[in-house]
């Protein structure tokens, strides 16, 4: 691969961190993390003025969601098929494990707002599995682009 | 990004083709973002101030926490798409100062991220280091598309 593609891969990991830093900055002071934090911003609580959240409403934060997590997943999962680690069995299981967790992430308030209060928990875990893996994959595109 | 691995762009023209409607809509994409920004979140240092931080004046209240962060997050997923995308062009078509262009655009645009952020909750002052740094990759960014349009079309380049 040429120097300055790797360049622009190495700026493009520098936005994923951006995007993650900035991911979590919403998440926390819109959501929170703890369980109970979860379970008051979707089903509301009187108490602390929260509006429950509805499933039309909550498709709409979804809609664009599922394109972004789809497509940065997408290009970054991508330029590891340009390193040795295509060649590893771990990789797959890493592509498994990045697009079930978005899908969890995204599609886990559905479930709470329909009942299913467990469902909190499993929002909480896929939404620090998924950054997890962006930040795993980051570091493993870092590592092969400077050593390779 | 088939178009990293053809030969010759220009004589590919189905490619050319793709490649002219893609530069296309990033050039609409940063005209279009600049006059949006000038009407609603501002270019300049008075009226950014205005918005991140109210009027009381001219009884303007300040962004919200929220409202900030929603702003920042959609702006990092666009720009990163955008200019990986169109570095991915220039580096493939441009033979002098691609890592010299490349460098400037992301570290301005990168730097314009932090800035802001940085405007918000530190200090009003990096107000100014946003304002450059936003210029500055815009600018950037067109001198990127134009110079690719050129190598897509120019004769004997």
């Amino acid at each position: 691969m040429q120097k300055a593609y790797k360049l622009s891969i190495i700026y493009y990991l520098v936005f994923s961190l951006l995007l993650i830093a900035s991911a979590v900055m919403l998440f926390e002071y819109k959501i929170g993390f703890s369980y109970e934090g979860v379970l008051d911003y979707y089903l509301g609580n009187e108490d602390k003025f929260i509006p429950a959240k509805s499933t039309s409403g909550l498709l709409k934060i979804a809609l664009p969601h599922i394109f972004s997590f789809g497509l940065i997943s997408m290009v970054l999962l991508h330029f590891l098929v340009f390193t040795k680690l295509r060649y590893k069995k771990s990789t797959l299981t890493v592509i498994y494990l990045t697009f079930l967790s978005a899908a969890l992430e995204i599609f886990t308030p559905m479930l709470i707002v329909n009942g299913f209060e467990f469902a909190a928990l499993l929002k909480l875990l896929s939404f620090f599995v998924f950054l997890t893996l962006i930040l795993y994959i980051s570091w493993l595109l870092f590592h092969s682009i400077i050593h390779d | 990004m088939k178009f990293t691995l053809i030969k010759n762009i220009k004589k590919d023209n189905a490619m050319r083709l793709i490649l002219t409607g893609f530069l296309s809509f990033i050039l609409l994409y940063i005209i279009s973002d600049t006059l949006v920004k000038y009407f609603g979140f501002g270019i300049s240092v008075e009226t950014i101030n205005i918005t991140l931080f109210g009027n009381e004046e001219e009884f303007i209240d300040p962004i919200t926490k929220a409202s900030f962060l929603e702003f920042w997050h959609v702006e990092i997923f666009f720009m990163m798409m955008i200019l990986l995308t169109l570095s991915a062009i220039f580096i493939r078509l441009a033979n002098r100062s691609r890592t010299f262009m490349v460098n400037t655009l992301m570290i301005s645009a990168i730097t314009s991220l932090i800035a802001i952020a940085l405007a918000y909750f530190v200090s009003a002052i990096f107000v100014y280091l946003y304002v450059i740094t936003f210029f500055i990759w815009h600018l950037s960014a067109l001198y990127m598309i134009l110079y690719s349009f050129w190598k897509l079309y120019a004769k004997g380049v």
